[in-house]
Parts: structure tokens; C-alpha cells; sequence
């Protein structure tokens, strides 16, 4: 019973011990990062800057809703309906369901990722830039790394819609071979 | 005689109940009722809008005016059917119908490039200086 007590009680030191350092060093980093120079220049080019992220704002949301509608009509419209034709005629449909599902499930990564860096961006839209010059670029920070998740999101979408085409071009294959 | 006016004075003073203080409040209550369901059923309503990320997708806001006349309203695709036979010609149907949306999903490589960049956005000196 000691030894569990003891067992808890270290593993609570190290991760403590760790939390502590992992919370120093990242202050370290943006605090090493950000001279008294840039902070001016961030403060100097506070409008402009602003006004650069209004404007992809907006674009970023305009190609949000016409990529959305076209991605989810492939899934709905098509993906869907085949393999539903399939099951319909008794025939495998194996590969082509479990290619959907995870196109599926990689549309709603999609759409909550892009729910974040769209939060997060307003959030930094939002950011008195003059007066907190530091949050501001940390925020930016974070806003580009989860556009970037948005942009790897949108490949691998790209590469499940070819997965699904080769998958019907299988079945096409087995199904001449048992035609035959 | 008079006792049967008694009788009767007594049995009407019965009959005239005191109405209760949710008799007297019917209809405040009612309209209190109402405005409770009411502002319950709105704050659901905002929550599921804002959690589900339909405000994401909402260009009617305001600030979002001008690009919302650039929606792609084309983008009716012939479904395929989910019912019928499935031979060689349905399959070939489906391959043209899938092939023409694939590529137009594939067109755009949305989200690239690196907009946020601090460089680009000037907010450190450029590497290049």
C-alpha cells in the first residue's frame, strides 16, 4: 500500500516537474523570440497587418463554403449512393464503404479544424495589437499552424477521392473477371 | 320559513369559493411560462449554431456581405441513383459522374501557401534584408 502511495506521489513530482519546465522553456522561447525591435514593428505595422488579416478572413471563409459544398456533395451524392447500389445488389462493397467512412471522418476533421483556426483568427482580428504587441504575434502564430492543419486536411481529402476512384476501379475489375 | 332563508344564505355563501392565488395568476403565469420556453429554446438554438460550426459557414453576417455574392451556387451535381441494376454501363455511368466532381474538388488546393507567415505580414525584418 506504501509502495502505491509512494509510486502516485513521484509520478505527481515528475509531472509537475515536468509541466514546469515544458511552461518555462515555452515562455523562454516566445519571450527570447520577441526584441524590443520587433515589438515596435509590430506596433508600426499594427493597421496594415490587420487589415491583411480581415481581407484572408474573408476569402478563407468564401473558399470554406464553396470547398465544403463541393466535398460534401462527392460524399452525399455519389460516394454514398454507390455503395448503397451495391449493398442493394448483394455485391461486395467492402472496399468502397470503408474508403467513404474514412473520407467521412476526414470531412469532419476538415470542418472542425477549420472551426478553430476560424475562431482563433476572429480571436486575433479581435487583439489590440498596439497595446499587446506580443499577443498579437503569438496569436498570428498559432492561427498560421492551425491553417496549416486546414491545408493538410484538404491533401488528405484529395488523396481519399482518388483512394475511392481506385476502389470503384477494383470492383469494376472483379466484376468483369466474374463476368466472364 | 326563516330557516329555510338561512339554509339558503349559507348554501350560496359556500358556492362561492375564494379562487386560489393560481386562479387569480393564470395568465401571468402563462406569459411567464411562455418567455422562459422562449428564451430557453433561443439559447439552444444560438449554441447548437455557434458549437455545430454553421456561424462558419454563415456569410450573412455582417462584415461578410460583400463576398457572400461570390458563393458558387452551381454546384448541383446529377445524383446517382442509389437503386437498380448494377451492370458494366451503371458502373461506367457512375465512374463519369464521380470523375467530373473529383476533379473539380481536386481543382483548388484550398488553404495553401503560407498567408500568416511573419515575414509576409511584416512583423519581423525579413530574412532576405
Amino acid at each position: 500500500m506504501h509502495t502505491v502511495i509512494r509510486f502516485i506521489i513521484a509520478g505527481i513530482i515528475v509531472a509537475s516537474g515536468l509541466l514546469v519546465m515544458f511552461g518555462l522553456s515555452s515562455a523562454r522561447a516566445q519571450s527570447s523570440v520577441l526584441s524590443n525591435e520587433q515589438l515596435s514593428l509590430i506596433r508600426q505595422n499594427c493597421q496594415s497587418t490587420k487589415s491583411t488579416l480581415n481581407q484572408l478572413h474573408m476569402t478563407d471563409a468564401l473558399l470554406r463554403v464553396n470547398r465544403g459544398q463541393v466535398y460534401e456533395a462527392l460524399s452525399t451524392k455519389l460516394m454514398d449512393r454507390f455503395n448503397a447500389r451495391l449493398s442493394n445488389n448483394q455485391l461486395d462493397n467492402k472496399a468502397t464503404v470503408s474508403v467513404s467512412t474514412s473520407y467521412n471522418s476526414a470531412l469532419n476533421i476538415f470542418r472542425s479544424n477549420y472551426k478553430a483556426y476560424e475562431e482563433r483568427l476572429s480571436d486575433t482580428l479581435k487583439m489590440d495589437c498596439s497595446a499587446d504587441p506580443s499577443g498579437f504575434y503569438w496569436a498570428i502564430d498559432d492561427a498560421r499552424s492551425k491553417r496549416e492543419r486546414v491545408h493538410g486536411d484538404v491533401q488528405r481529402l484529395h488523396r481519399l477521392i482518388d483512394d475511392y476512384r481506385s476502389a470503384v476501379n477494383d470492383f469494376l475489375l472483379n466484376y468483369d473477371r466474374t463476368q466472364r | 320559513m326563516e330557516d329555510q332563508q338561512n339554509h339558503a344564505e349559507l348554501f350560496s355563501a359556500d358556492d362561492q369559493e375564494v379562487p386560489s392565488f393560481w386562479d387569480r395568476h393564470r395568465l401571468s403565469l402563462l406569459l411567464i411560462i411562455t418567455v422562459i420556453v422562449t428564451i430557453v429554446f433561443t439559447t439552444v438554438s444560438i449554441v447548437l449554431y455557434d458549437v455545430s460550426g454553421t456561424v462558419q459557414l454563415d456569410l450573412s453576417r455582417p462584415g461578410y456581405r460583400s463576398i457572400s455574392s461570390q458563393i458558387d451556387h452551381d454546384t448541383t451535381i446529377d445524383e446517382y441513383s442509389a437503386f437498380g441494376t448494377l451492370d458494366r454501363e451503371a458502373i461506367e455511368e457512375f465512374i463519369a459522374l464521380y470523375e467530373e466532381q473529383a476533379a473539380k474538388a481536386k481543382a483548388v488546393d484550398a488553404f495553401n501557401g503560407d498567408p500568416l507567415n511573419p515575414e509576409l505580414l511584416e512583423l519581423v525584418e525579413s530574412s532576405t534584408n
